[in-house]
């Protein structure tokens, strides 16, 4: 690739962007900029009344009544984490792909259990701090050298003193042994990935400081290249159902709330990171594009401590647990983009089957004990697995022209021309030769 | 000189390390690009489960399969010729492919049908002139799979409930994984490589029987209870077979008369095996118990008589199969050790598997001379032998893996008149391999190469001290989540011909394999 013609090309394409929004009606607005009916359902005020137990929650009852504060929509954002608040069982498809195009990519079958009830709620008040308020127990099935292998996370209800995340044990079938593992550090990079720790646990909204940006209108999330006509889901009961990919929205079928266009109205959150609670962290910044009614978070954005992006979360989302309502969206798929590696990982969280589980199967599965018998309980499979580099989804939009004031966009120019290639030709463009070794 | 000489020489200088640089870094970046585009293509290069697995498990939703394909080559660095009683006049040791398909059938909560099926070609005995290569005119298996008991290698129901698991059919049990199978003494093993067999090749090797496997779980304990009614018999490397030991004459030179071996029957219940197992967890300990009454995989000569020929006396045997209970422990403690000079806190793991036999039938040459010169005996005698190893397997930085290993094998009362035996001190009263197994991967390569090394010097006493020491060096590179492949190196040097390694010195070889797993 020629980088100083993509160079060259991003040059004129950023600049035809930045003829359009000035030309265009912009499709966000600043706090100032909010219309009477955004006025009425955002409460500015900072200091609320407390929780007389837990000084870090506000005092009215979850799920809050408008006018919600920042902090409350930070609050309600929190219920949709990326393994959801609720027992069910699912297939986690899950790859990254290097800027050459290499492609790594891996399934696993989990069950997960909750200590509490369902909801952020169970989590936040159900519990006492040092309970374990959820169990996960994932069975590797792809790629073949990790058939079998298992981990179970065993998660805690955690705050400023009591700050142990998790249990975390694996299994090894060639070894036919489990091993206890120390705790991953929470906002360190998985090996070869965008997704931290905390961005797969979720964040506690009590760890951060909120600040209402101003909303926004979405169309596009998690983006499917040209070359990828359709996706196979799981959906039980109906089994393997196809999609065309053009198909699929951002909050999925049932939403009711698309705008004419096909958009999501978002409110647009910042939330800063309280370093007498998470010392030394390695993000300082995130900014969350939450839909107005349910408060899901569609786009996340991580800003290091010199306030420049880092990675980029896009969601689709589906309600996937109709007998909670609005609160039972989850996760469909899900785009991670790191941006200092240009590393970008997804995850799919496909044959999404909410159920209980008996107190004799919690009991048997979701222990290190269970892993060794090597028992695909639920044997779910997925079709979703990408087949070939150039079918990979897309890096995410960048937006570079909203909010401008607290977003700082600085891209490498190697960075620029394989998204300059990418948005020209509809999928990723690989670099070729050495760049490999880059991540 | 002038400064318009100096001008003139360095603008050529410049120009000619221009004209030369530039081809090679565009030849350079062509050969990138090249290698960049095949490893993107190598990356989802995935036939079988793209245009077989996927379609089928989409029509048939309750089925999941998966498989391989491996092919090792090993060749020999040197042609020796006659070696002992083997006619080593033949490079490649093996040219083996193996087709693996395993497919499973849910049919209810709990309750599947699995099946493995294997189809294996050993090139080594067309694809080169020997006239030492033979084995496949004994057995046809040894280069072709080619009968339902080794093509359908593994058929069995499983039912689980959270209280019990039952299995029921043709199927391979793992007692422990440690190298040199200390309690994995359920299955027989095909031995065709002889010395060149290692653990991570076991699970190919072993030799499904029918059986019904169940166990029983409570609390952090479970039973394992084996009823084995389908006999199999170790498979040793042939005579006529690249790894035939060059110590054994071949059968045309044997001047006894060996009748046919007495095998258990199937169909006798009093002929069956019996094992269980116990196992319980405890945290970062685990322990189990092992017991089994089963038949010794290799069968001993027992004297039915003699009779004279030329002169000279001959005596008439039968191999059989003799009944042991074995009595073993299992054991393993993952800790992390404190902080120490060099490497850190160190992850550790520490495991432990003993066995002991209880009446192993050895062959006592002393009786069987005295057989010839006219004693009643049937030229065996028994004694109790104990295997068990000792390992600590260490994480150390830069994602290293060290294991050391410490295996032992004795005969209890041994002398220097007995055969081999299951189980005992090898060619000795005792013996001890104090293996060291170093691996580790190359994170320029986003750790697809490693590099493992193994040493297995074998000691023993009180007679031979030495018997020779293997060493194996493998570099292994990930081409992509479905293909793989591997450079071995396998030295065998040392020690007499009479020993265990020494008697494979001629046997270095190098080797590679090639796997895809879909």
């Amino acid at each position: 690739m020629n980088s100083k013609l993509c160079q060259a090309l991003g040059g004129l394409a950023l600049a035809a962007c930045c003829v359009f929004t000035v030309a265009a009606d912009p499709s966000w607005k600043t706090v100032d900029q909010l219309t009477a009916e955004e006025r009425a359902l955002f409460d500015p005020s900072t200091s609320k009344p407390r929780d007389s137990k837990y000084a870090y929650l506000p005092a009215e009852p979850y799920p809050f009544k408008a006018p919600f504060t920042a902090e409350e929509m930070g609050f309600r954002s929190a219920e949709f984490v990326h393994i959801s608040r609720w027992p069910y069982s699912l297939v986690d498809v899950f790859g990254v792909i290097t800027s050459s195009g290499y492609i790594n990519q891996g399934v696993s079958v989990g069950y997960v259990t909750q200590s509490a009830a369902p909801g952020l709620d169970g989590y936040m008040r159900g519990l006492n701090v040092g309970d374990v308020h959820s169990r996960w127990m994932l069975f590797s099935t792809f790629p073949p050298e990790a058939e079998a292998e298992q981990q179970l996370w065993i998660l805690y209800r955690t705050d400023q003193k009591f700050s142990t995340k998790m249990d975390f044990f694996i299994y090894s079938p060639q070894l036919r042994r489990v091993r206890r593992q120390p705790q991953p550090r929470r906002d360190q990079r998985f090996p070869d990935n965008a997704q931290t720790f905390d961005d797969v646990i979720g964040r506690d909204p009590w760890e951060m400081d909120w600040t209402l940006l101003g909303t926004d209108v979405i169309h596009e999330t998690v983006r499917f290249p040209n070359t990828r006509q359709h996706i196979t889901l799981n959906e039980p009961p109906k089994g393997y159902v196809e999609y065309a990919t053009s198909a699929i929205k951002p909050m999925g079928e049932q939403y009711p709330f698309y705008t004419a266009d096909g958009g999501v109205d978002c409110w647009v959150l910042k939330a800063e990171v309280k370093s007498d609670w998470l010392p030394g962290y390695n993000e300082k910044t995130l900014i969350f594009w939450v839909d107005k009614h349910n408060f899901y978070p569609l786009r996340t954005e991580k800003y290091d401590h010199k306030g420049e992006l880092i990675m980029v979360e896009v969601r689709n989302t589906k309600l996937q647990n109709p007998a909670r309502g609005e609160f039972g969206y989850a996760a469909l798929m899900t785009t991670y983009w790191d941006l200092p590696h240009d590393i970008i990982s997804y995850s799919m969280h496909d044959a999404h089957n909410p159920h209980s589980w008996t107190a004799e199967q919690t009991e048997m599965i979701f222990t290190p004990e269970f892993m060794r018998r090597e028992w695909l309980y639920e044997p779910n499979k997925s079709q979703a697995l990408i087949r070939e580099p150039d079918q990979y989804f897309m890096r995410p939009l960048l937006y570079r022209d909203k909010f401008p004031a607290v977003r700082k966009i600085v891209i490498a120019p190697e960075l620029e021309a394989r998204i300059q290639a990418q948005e020209a030709a509809g999928h990723l463009i690989f670099e070729t030769g050495t760049a490999t070794a880059k991540q | 000189m002038t400064s318009c000489t100096r001008g003139w020489r360095t603008a050529a200088l410049a120009t000619s390390i221009t004209m030369s640089v530039t081809p090679m870094a565009v030849h350079a970046d062509a050969m990138d690009n090249a290698f960049s585009k095949f490893d993107r293509a190598l990356a989802t290069f995935d036939p079988i489960g793209t245009y077989v697995r996927e379609p089928l498990e989409r029509a048939l939703p309750n089925l999941s399969l998966k498989g391989s394909f491996r092919q090792w080559t090993d060749i020999l660095l040197d042609e020796h010729g006659q070696v002992g009683f083997q006619n080593q006049d033949y490079r490649f040791l093996q040219l083996q492919n193996l087709f693996e398909v395993k497919g499973a059938y849910h049919l209810a909560p709990g309750l599947d049908v699995n099946a493995v099926a294997h189809a294996l070609y050993d090139g080594v005995y067309d694809w080169q002139s020997s006239s030492g290569l033979s084995a496949d005119r004994l057995d046809r298996t040894a280069e072709l799979y080619n009968n339902s008991d080794r093509i359908l290698r593994e058929f069995y129901v499983s039912y689980r409930t959270p209280a019990f698991d039952i299995a029921i059919g043709k199927q391979q049990i793992a007692w422990g994984k440690m190298d040199g199978q200390f309690i994995d003494i359920v299955n027989a093993m095909d031995r065709r490589e002889s010395v060149q067999l290692e653990s991570e090749d076991y699970e190919i090797r072993r030799l499904p029987t029918w059986m019904l496997n169940t166990t029983f779980h409570f609390g952090r304990n479970s039973l394992q209870v084996l009823y084995i009614f389908d006999f199999k018999q170790d498979q040793n490397p042939l005579p006529g077979s690249p790894w035939a030991s060059p110590l054994i004459p071949p059968p045309s030179l044997n001047t006894d008369i060996v009748l046919p071996a007495r095998r258990p029957q199937n169909g006798n219940f009093g002929d069956h095996e019996f094992g269980m197992r116990f196992d319980r967890s405890t945290g970062a300990l685990t322990y189990g118990f092992i017991y089994a009454y089963m038949w010794d995989k290799n069968p001993v000569d027992r004297i039915l008589g003699t009779q004279q020929s030329n002169g000279s006396t001959q005596l008439i045997l039968e191999p059989r199969h003799e009944r042991l209970h074995h009595f073993g422990l299992t054991g393993d403690y993952a800790t992390t050790l404190p902080q120490l000079p060099m490497v850190g806190a160190l992850p550790a793991v520490f495991r432990v598997e003993a066995l002991w036999t209880k009446g192993v039938r050895f062959v006592d040459f002393a009786a069987q001379a005295a057989a010839r010169a006219g004693a009643i005996t049937d030229g065996t005698v028994t004694h109790d032998t104990l295997r068990a190893a000792v390992a600590g397997e260490f994480g150390l930085p830069a994602n290293t893996t060290l294991i050391f290993q410490a295996s032992y094998y004795q005969t209890i009362n041994w002398k220097n008149t007995l055969g081999g035996g299951f189980g005992g001190g090898i060619l000795d009263e005792w013996t001890l391999v104090p293996l060291v197994y170093v691996s580790r991967p190359f994170a320029f390569t986003r750790d697809r190469l490693s590099a493992q090394f193994t040493a297995f010097p074998v000691l023993s006493g009180p007679d031979r001290h030495w018997q020779g020491l293997k060493t194996k060096l493998r570099v292994k590179y990930k081409f992509s989540q479905f293909v793989t492949g591997q450079l071995v190196y396998n030295g065998y040097d040392t020690g007499s011909s009479q020993d265990l390694y020494g008697q494979y010195d001629k046997w270095d070889n190098i080797g590679w394999e090639l796997k895809y797993e879909f």
